[in-house]
């Protein structure tokens, strides 16, 4: 896969408190949000009838299942972080045309979600939403 | 384990033991909210981060937060004078209470205790979609589930594709799909907001 720009952000999945209470383990079985995992839209048929970033214009998202990994480095910062995919998401379509942008850098349309332990290795928790980038 | 995360776990230690009068742990690092980052590692994609945890906090004592987790698993979690802290805004650890859920991400030490360089409490991303509009509230239906969140005045913004954060939430609509960064409120199951992203779709 080539090199995949767009906007990252993060979601809880395991047992949890709060909202994140009731939210399972994701479409793989094995999501943990102290586990360094992704969403990722397109990890089957089903699921890419649910996020759609064909929608968006997004073309080279490829098929990929539960556990293949992905390194998504923030373009605010370069921190970069490898994780293994565990669910399906975000749900692109939604969100189409969104951009994220920290200084001149942007991102457009959520190609990724990360685990708050990913996340929070390259980015504040608080920030929500960041441009990215993504290689297999 | 790299000779950098030695060298924060050093400067860790010595931050523990001096209290007050630690240099912080920022000579390595930025502290800040937005860039508070541990060292490099070599944790397998995938598995459990030792430098993360995850909970709510049973405990506060003498710069210790006491956390069980949501798999029960039990967390000392240190908090220096150069801890960031975030609840719904930048601030100290005298805001954590008993009951609070939070993530914190820093340094495992060698006596088991997690060396905080950030800790969020009650920290809630929700994707939602809006199913009514009240005097400073959204209602919100997140995964079939209806939470309440409250306009906090000063402190929430909207933004809306990109423009720059405003405190003017006039523009959001019913059935708009959202994304909440807030605050849990414990007590209430309801939710303090921090900065709503709106969606470019409707529900």
């Amino acid at each position: 896969m080539a090199a995949l720009t767009g906007e990252m952000s993060w979601f809880c999945c395991g047992s949890s408190w709060g909202p994140c209470a009731t939210v399972g383990h994701g479409a793989c079985g094995t999501c943990n949000s102290g586990n360094r995992q992704h969403a990722w839209p397109n990890t089957s048929d089903a699921c890419f009838s649910i996020t759609r970033p064909d929608r968006c214009g997004i073309s080279g998202m490829s098929r990929r299942g539960c556990g293949f990994q992905h390194t998504t480095t923030n373009r605010c910062n370069g921190k970069s972080v490898t994780t293994s995919i565990a669910d399906c998401g975000p749900q692109t379509d939604l969100f189409c045309g969104e951009r994220a942008c920290c200084g001149g850098v942007c991102g457009t349309n959520r190609v990724i979600d990360l685990t708050p332990a990913a996340y929070s290795l390259i980015a504040s928790l608080s920030s929500g939403l960041q441009p990215c980038t993504i290689t297999a | 384990m790299t000779d950098n995360t030695l060298d924060r776990r050093r400067l860790l230690t010595s931050a523990v033991v001096g209290g007050a009068g630690l240099v912080a742990a920022s000579a390595l690092g930025s502290l800040a909210p937005e860039a508070a980052f541990a060292a490099p590692q070599t944790i397998d994609a995938g598995a459990p981060d030792p430098n993360f945890a995850e909970g709510r906090i049973t405990g506060i004592a003498a710069g210790m937060l006491y956390v069980t987790g949501s798999d029960t698993a039990l967390h000392r979690i240190r908090i220096t004078n150069a801890t960031s802290v975030w609840k719904l805004i930048p601030t100290g650890i005298d805001a954590a209470a008993v009951g609070d859920g939070l993530y914190a991400r820093g340094l495992r030490m060698d006596d088991g205790t997690l060396a905080a360089d950030a800790v969020w409490i009650n920290i809630v991303n929700l994707q939602a979609h809006i199913v009514a509009i009240g005097k400073n509230q959204l209602h919100l239906d997140h995964k079939g589930k209806r939470i309440v969140g409250h306009v906090v005045p000063g402190r929430s913004a909207v933004s809306y594709n990109n423009t720059p954060a405003v405190t003017d939430m006039s523009m959001l609509k019913v059935g708009r799909h959202v994304q909440v960064i807030g605050a849990w409120v414990p007590d209430t199951n309801e939710v303090q907001i921090a900065t709503v992203y709106a969606g470019t779709h409707s529900h």
